[in-house]
């Protein structure tokens, strides 16, 4: 399972936010903030180098406790994953699945004529597909 | 990166390892020299020693010919402090080793100096085992001058200032740079010249060294001890020190012969038998190997080899160190030693940078609050600004990296670094300049993932390396443009200072670096950036958090005041991202952080430079209207030349309100009303608290600018959530432009200016025009105040009222009293009445002396003015045609327009009597006789009704009289306005204007309900015959005459006779002469007016003692009337048997006696009369309104009855005789009438007139 | 197919109910306001956009993305993709239907030719909505020469 699921506008700011555990969200927050760098460079690489074409950006990065792992769709919606990375269970595969789902929940929800694009998200049962995605249960 | 494999070959155990890392280190390192600069002794000022540090690190290459003639280029870095113990690993890394020392002193002293020499010395000592050669700049005092230092005179002279160094470091020093250049060129001309053995060279540069020492020394008093055996160079501390540079690169160039003799003895050293370099740790890993085994042996070769590559690196020669290298790498990957094998792959890569990027600077050491702005954007990549003709011979030097290969290279190092727990350091530093290298390649991913690397390797650091670690990394992602990681690093870093391991927390540094993370988060420190900023980018939850924890830091800092700023920052910028708990809370802290230190709207300034912008809680209140308010109605200036539209009701309206509703749809700048110096004036604010407790707003003052105000500071406590309006009130103290930008408040301990600049929904400002000061005036009346205010139009500026009721023609004063309340003397002073009424009446009512008012002008201030007005109470004493109408409408509404006409006109003399008489004739004569009869009956009429009435009188009920529109009292209201200005005021043609409302209730006194008129005994007087009803409760006593006087009692009403002159001729006589249009109506007014003079009818309430007059004004009168009012223009001359007839007197005769009748009529006017036709004409009247004119049996005349005059001249007469012979006794009448024919006559005025001899003769025949 | 018809029935109320709205909205407007209908499709393409493109890899470029407009997410609406995609490579992008679903169904020649623009502004702002999404800000222009062919104006404003 994954310990935490950020999805991010096309400005950079947080438009949805779930964490395992929630004392920790603050501190995951800072990470996955700070990750968004290493996205920004990996799209403006992406458009030189044509291999880049995944929406998958893979690892954005590791720290002792935490992998970072990133995903921009082609509205440059930023989805970010942290898992543990003792969590060796995690192959990119999975991650990129994870993914998937959660971009197919987000397309539904854009798609929710309730929901205004640009405004984060708010949606009681986005929420709840999104963190049992987070859990591994779906 | 790491290598999977970690930490084999690593021995656990705790060997002396390399514990301080360099983080500083750039792979250009690898080739340069290194030297520490040391501060030595208490009297060197800190700032000299860093100047002469900056002056000297300048000089970070020197080029240097060698004995083959080949230029070299030879790197230098300096250092301030060097770890001996890092000196260990100079076998490893040789770029290690610290070859040069320079200490810096300064003495007074002998005894300072010996000081400073032993220092040095214990340096040397303490180096010894790398040290090459050393160098002591001494500053001597500052008294001492030498001859060979005019130039530092000068220099002295040129600035009064003591230190040069210290002040100009620019000019000084690129002069000086200038020098070091000829300088070292002109060592290389030297030694290009004399191509000798090295150690030719070395005495000679000896030599050099020992000229430019003597030239120093001798000068000194002082003396280096014997013991110091080290080049001394003195300089006083105020001098330029021209020839430093000289100085060093000679130093430099001496160390480069020792290194370069070194690299030389060493490569002539056979490889097979020379000792194995081990680096620190390895010591004991190979106690007791075989050295001859064929493995290390290679290992020994393969270091070797390295080693060989780091000195030729040293001494500038690049493509020999990269074969070294490559070769080296080949042998030690043989043989699996990855720890060299790492570094000989960093030094392939050093080399191969040198030779790409040869001009990568290492970064002057950046300013904290220089880092405070956005993330320094990228570097443009050295590759790309090293153009391609420089890069392209490069590329054949042979087993170069390409640029691609370095980082590999690199990477592949600190791989085989990992192995090794105690190779941490090198691998830590291996990253940063790998991190280094790809930024300047502006590969910036890479660099990250180098950077990032830095993190996992875990080696034992004092928090303070720990520190370092972190904002060395924040610097690189910031060059790599990464901003947040950045911020996210400075976070760690500033956490780390007061982290609970650190055994000395340093929260003044967390502060700063906390503010450093600012620009990463999408924090600027001016809340009105944050506010103005369309959509801010950043993450509250973060930011929230970032700035609490700044809070904190600032407290614990001890500086309350930016705890404050930063708390009122976080409050005022967050606001919407904050719970209400939150806010709450955060509100509550607050208030107890500026319990310490207040807030106050000034920017603060850091001691390293940084200024906080002020934060203002603008939406604590939240303010949702700014309003100004116009000033009263009645102080509100006026331009004095509109006076006339001023009185006018209309014109206030659209400025009033008009503003007001533009506000509401257009907002608009400019107010378009005016403010007055010295006047209080207000602004309405509309304030919300949204905090759930009470909050007190003190010292709420209006920011303004343009003229002087002084704004009046305003308290308020606001209940939570409800919306509450304050007024500010200030005054302004010039004439002119006022700007109002907004307001300050205190609150919550914060003392915050307001701008509505930079709030949502205002205006950035509200300009209002002050006018000169103008007078104040206060207005009492003697009067007391109207209960009730009519809604009269423009009462607002009404400022008191006066109320009194009078009865009909009574007449009173009311003295208004003016006092100027103002410092300005009230100069102008205009007084006008203003109301419903037509202007005639209104000045009958309201009247007052003007020279009067204005011989009492100027009114000083605090003195005052009094008025005096004359109320009348004007009314209408006269009942208009209420029943005339209706009653007879009956009647004529059967007979003929001409007659309806004729009665309506005679409307109010409308007396029961009369009423049968019309219809009597209709019964009795035929339509033929109409016009006559007509005629007729109206000129009975007139004398008729008089005697009827006469009769009728007693028999009047006061009830008929009671006439409920006329007994109801009417009320008259008026407006007193005073336009009134003085001082400036005036002259900027401005004024004010007041007014007194007056109420004036007019009750009905007497009333005339019916008038007639009847001939008096002289034809000169006639009679006008009045009712008059008391329409007051009171028994009134009337004066028709100087002499008579009649009670009435209360709603009674009675008739009297008052004789009046008859209307002259005089007056009317121009009548005759033009034809006017109406003259009909002239004639009426003449009369009318006539009458009303002449009648004064004086009434006396005795029981509440008012008195006063009635008037008769605008009686109206029927024709008939008007001829008995006015002189008839025929005077008349009748006289019967010879004998003049008087009027009302009966003649008698007896039945046959034969009566000679003559009449002479003359005309009076001054124009003939032509076709008059004069008739005599005989009936009897039964006394009940029926005549009988049919008395042919009953007498006879003789001649004519009717004679026609066909001119009568003026002032002459005309005659006509009869005879008349009775044959039966009884009463008879003569009527005789001269009648103009219809419009024959030139002038209307008479035409179809006729004229009566009147009363009738009446003639009683007896037997 | 019925789904697609009821599509088209809905997109036909959709004008109608528009037009109508307009009419009450401005009676004396010569000219009928169809910037609600624009809207209308903007905010469908928005939203519509981020599922069509879920399994597509980033596109290279701008062109890259007009293609996909031309194919897949033209195909997606309207069972076809677009006969002809012509550029300038200034940001200036033609997109030729030879026959455009919405007119289709209206009798050729020029009867009805003035009618034209309600059926093609939904589509407009569809492609525009979409466009947007994408990060590619635009102006999105029909022209109608003859029924039932039609011509999108993609012009990319450039900031």
């Amino acid at each position: 399972m994954a310990i935490c699921v950020a999805i991010i506008g096309k400005d950079n700011s947080p438009k949805y936010f779930a964490c395992s555990n929630p004392d920790d969200e603050i501190n995951l927050q800072y990470k996955v903030l700070s990750s968004l760098d290493v996205i920004e460079e990996k799209l403006n690489t992406a458009n030189k180098v044509t291999d880049f074409r995944e929406l998958f950006l893979g690892t954005l990065y590791s720290l002792e406790s935490h992998k970072i792992y990133g995903y921009v769709t082609n509205t440059k919606i930023k989805f970010i994953i942290v898992v543990d990375s003792t969590n060796t269970a995690l192959r990119d595969n999975e991650i990129r699945s994870m993914f998937r789902k959660i971009h197919s929940i987000y397309a539904d929800n854009i798609c929710n004529p309730f929901h205004i694009p640009g405004e984060p998200i708010t949606s009681k049962s986005f929420h709840d597909k999104a963190t049992s995605i987070m859990f591994g249960t779906v | 990166m790491r290598s999977s494999v970690s930490y084999i070959l690593s021995s656990s155990t705790t060997e002396p390892n390399m514990s301080h890392p360099d983080y500083e280190q750039y792979s250009h390192d690898h080739a340069a020299l290194l030297i520490l600069i040391r501060h030595i002794g208490s009297q060197l000022k800190p700032k000299t020693y860093n100047k002469f540090y900056d002056r000297i690190s300048k000089l970070s290459t020197v080029k240097i010919t060698d004995s083959s003639g080949q230029v070299r280029n030879i790197y230098v870095r300096y250092v301030k402090e060097y770890p001996v113990e890092n000196n260990d690993w100079g076998d490893f890394q040789t770029h290690r080793r610290l070859l040069g020392l320079i200490s810096i002193g300064k003495y007074d002293s002998q005894l300072e100096l010996n000081e400073i020499c032993r220092v040095h010395e214990s340096l040397k000592v303490k180096y010894t085992s790398t040290l090459y050669d050393s160098r002591c700049i001494l500053l001597k005092p500052n008294e001492v001058q030498s001859p060979g230092e005019t130039s530092a005179d000068e220099s002295n002279k040129s600035s009064p200032d003591s230190d040069v160094i210290k002040d100009d470091d620019s000019s000084p020093y690129d002069s000086s740079s200038g020098d070091n250049l000829k300088s070292s060129s002109s060592t290389d001309d030297r030694s290009s010249v004399e191509k000798s053995a090295e150690d030719a060279r070395k005495e000679k540069v000896e030599k050099l060294l020992e000229k430019l020492r003597e030239e120093k020394t001798p000068d000194s008093k002082f003396t280096t001890p014997s013991n110091f055996k080290s080049r001394a160079l003195f300089y006083a501390e105020t001098e330029a020190c021209d020839d430093l540079e000289q100085q060093l690169t000679e130093y430099v160039n001496s160390l480069f012969w020792v290194l370069e003799s070194k690299r030389l003895e060493k490569s002539r050293e056979k490889l097979e038998r020379v000792s194995l370099l081990l680096a620190p740790f390895e010591k004991k890993d190979f106690v007791g190997l075989d050295m001859e085994s064929r493995n290390n042996k290679k290992r020994c070769t393969g270091r070797v080899t390295k080693h060989l590559g780091d000195l030729c690196l040293q001494a500038g020669l690049l493509p020999e160190s990269l074969t070294y290298y490559s070769n080296a790498a080949e042998i030690l990957k043989s043989v699996n030693d990855w720890l060299w094998l790492g570094a000989a792959y960093e030094g392939l890569c050093a080399a191969s940078a040198l030779i790409l990027y040869p001009n990568i600077q290492r970064t002057l050491p950046l300013h904290r609050n220089a880092s405070l702005q956005e993330g320094s954007p990228k570097r443009t990549s050295i590759s790309t600004t090293t153009n391609p003709d420089l890069t392209n011979p490069k590329k054949d030097v042979l087993n170069i990296l390409t640029p691609e290969d370095i980082p590999k290279r690199y990477r592949e190092a600190i791989i085989h670094y990992s192995k090794y727990q105690n190779a941490g350091i090198i691998e830590t530093e291996a990253s940063f300049k790998a991190a280094r290298i790809s930024v300047d390649q502006n590969y910036s991913l890479q660099a990250a993932s180098f950077l990032q690397n830095v993190v996992f390797i875990n080696i034992t650091l004092s928090e303070q390396e720990k520190t370092q670690r972190f904002e060395m990394l924040s610097d690189l992602y910031t060059q790599i443009g990464f901003a947040r990681k950045a911020a996210f690093c400075h976070r760690l870093a500033a956490s780390r200072y007061v982290s609970a391991q650190n055994p000395t927390p340093n929260w003044s540094q967390c502060y700063n670096l906390m503010l450093q993370s600012f620009p990463g988060h999408k924090l600027s420190l001016d809340p009105t950036e944050m506010c103005t900023s369309p959509h801010q980018m950043g993450w509250p939850s973060l930011q929230i958090h970032l700035l609490t924890e700044l809070v904190v830091a600032a407290k614990r800092m001890g500086h309350s005041a930016l705890a404050t700023r930063h708390q009122t920052f976080m409050l005022q910028t967050m606001w919407d991202h904050l719970t209400p708990t939150d806010q709450k809370e955060l509100a509550i802290q607050l208030q107890s952080l500026s319990a310490q230190c207040e807030g106050a709207p000034v920017p603060l300034v850091l001691d390293n430079g940084v200024v906080i912008p002020p934060a203002n809680l603008s939406n604590i209140p939240v303010c949702s209207g700014f309003t100004l308010k116009n000033l009263q109605p009645h102080l509100q200036p006026r331009k004095i030349q509109m006076a006339k539209q001023d009185i006018g009701p209309f014109l206030f309206t659209p400025i009033n309100f008009g503003s007001l509703e533009r506000k509401s749809n257009k907002p608009q700048s400019k107010m378009d009303f005016l403010w007055v110096e010295n006047d209080l004036c207000e602004v309405t604010l509309k304030l919300v608290n949204p905090l759930p407790f009470e909050l007190k707003v003190s010292n709420m003052r209006l920011l303004t600018a343009g003229v002087v105000f002084e704004s009046i500071p305003e308290t308020v406590i606001l209940p939570s959530e409800t919306p509450t309006s304050l007024t500010l009130n200030g005054t302004p103290k010039e004439s002119g432009e006022l700007e109002l930008l907004g307001y300050s408040t205190h609150t919550l301990g914060v003392k915050s200016n307001c701008r509505l600049r930079f709030m949502k929904n205002f205006l950035p400002h509200y300009s209002i025009e002050v006018i000169p000061s103008l007078p104040v005036m206060e207005v009492k009346t003697s009067l007391p105040q109207s209960a009730t205010f009519s809604t009269f139009q423009n009462f607002e500026n009404v400022v008191t009222s006066a109320s009194i009721s009078l009865y009909n023609g009574e007449s009173t004063e009311c003295i208004i009293t003016l006092t100027n309340t103002s410092q300005v003397a009230i100069e102008m002073l205009e007084v006008s009445i203003q109301s419903i009424l037509e202007p005639n009446l209104q000045e009958q009512i309201f009247s007052w002396d003007a020279e009067e008012i204005q011989k009492q002008l100027p009114i000083v201030p605090n003195s005052s003015a009094t008025i005096n007005v004359r109320l009348y109470s004007a009314a209408n004493f006269l009942a208009s045609g209420f029943s005339g109408p209706e009653l007879s409408s009956g009647v004529f509404g059967s007979s003929h327009a001409g007659s309806i006409s004729l009665s309506m006109s005679a409307g109010p003399s409308s007396l029961p009597s009369r009423l049968n008489s019309p219809i009597s004739h209709q019964s009795t004569m035929g339509g033929s006789f109409h016009s006559r009869r007509n005629d007729l009956n109206s000129s009975f009429r007139s004398s008729n009704s008089g005697q009827s009435s006469m009769t009728t009188q007693g028999c009047r009920s006061p009830g008929v009289l009671a006439l409920p529109q006329h007994a109801a009292s009417s009320v008259v209201e008026g407006q007193l306005q005073f336009r009134y200005s003085g001082g400036t005021g005036l002259l900027a043609g401005y004024c004010r204007s007041c007014s007194v409302f007056i109420t004036l209730e007019m009750m009905p006194s007497l009333q005339v309900t019916n008038w007639d008129v009847l001939p008096a005994e002289t034809s000169s007087q006639f009679y006008l015959v009045l009712d008059i009803a008391n329409l007051t409760s009171q028994e009134m006593e009337l004066h028709y005459t100087s002499s008579k006087h009649m009670l009435i009692e209360g709603h009674e009403s009675c008739r009297i006779p008052v004789p009046v002159d008859r209307c002259p001729l005089s007056k009317l006589t121009k009548l005759y002469m033009e034809n006017g249009i109406d003259e009909r109506l002239d004639l009426d007014k003449i009369c009318s007016d006539h009458i009303a003079n002449l009648v004064d009818l004086r009434w006396q309430l005795s029981a509440i003692d008012t008195n006063g007059k009635a008037t008769l004004k605008g009686i109206t009168l029927t024709p008939n009337m008007l001829d008995i009012v006015r002189m008839s223009p025929l005077n008349w001359d009748v006289s019967i048997n010879g004998d003049a007839v008087k009027p009302q007197e009966a003649l008698s005769c007896e039945a046959g006696d034969c009566l000679e009748v003559s009449v002479k009529i003359g005309n009076s006017l001054e124009k003939a009369l032509r076709h008059l036709s004069m008739s005599v004409q005989f009936y009897q009247d039964h006394q009940n309104g029926v005549c009988n004119y049919r008395l042919e049996n009953r007498l006879a005349t003789t001649g004519l009855s009717r004679v026609l005059v066909p001119t009568l001249e003026p002032q002459t007469s005309a005659e006509h005789n009869c005879n008349v012979l009775f044959f039966t006794p009884g009463q008879y009448k003569m009527d005789i009438q001269v009648a103009a024919p219809e419009c024959v006559s030139a002038t209307a005025s008479i035409s179809g007139h006729v004229w009566r001899f009147i009363p009738p003769v009446e003639i009683n025949v007896s037997l | 197919m019925a789904d697609e018809t009821v599509f088209d029935f809905l997109h036909s109320e959709l004008v109608n109910y528009v037009i109508e709205q307009s009419e009450l909205k401005n009676k004396d407007a010569k000219d009928e306001d169809l910037s609600n209908l624009e809207y209308l499709g903007f905010s469908t393409g928005y939203r519509m956009i981020e599922r069509l493109t879920k399994e597509m890899p980033r596109f290279k470029d701008e062109l890259d993305t007009m293609k996909f407009i031309c194919t897949d997410f033209w195909t997606a609406i309207y069972r076809k993709q677009i006969d002809n995609l012509r550029t300038n490579h200034q940001g200036v992008y033609v997109l030729q239907d030879n026959g455009f679903r919405f007119l289709n169904n209206i009798s050729n020649g020029k009867q009805y030719l003035e009618l034209a623009p309600r059926y093609v502004t939904f589509t407009c702002g569809v492609v525009r909505g979409g466009l947007a999404n994408l990060g590619i800000n635009s102006l999105v222009t029909a022209e109608v020469q003859s029924m039932p062919s039609c011509k999108f104006h993609i012009q990319v404003q450039r900031s």
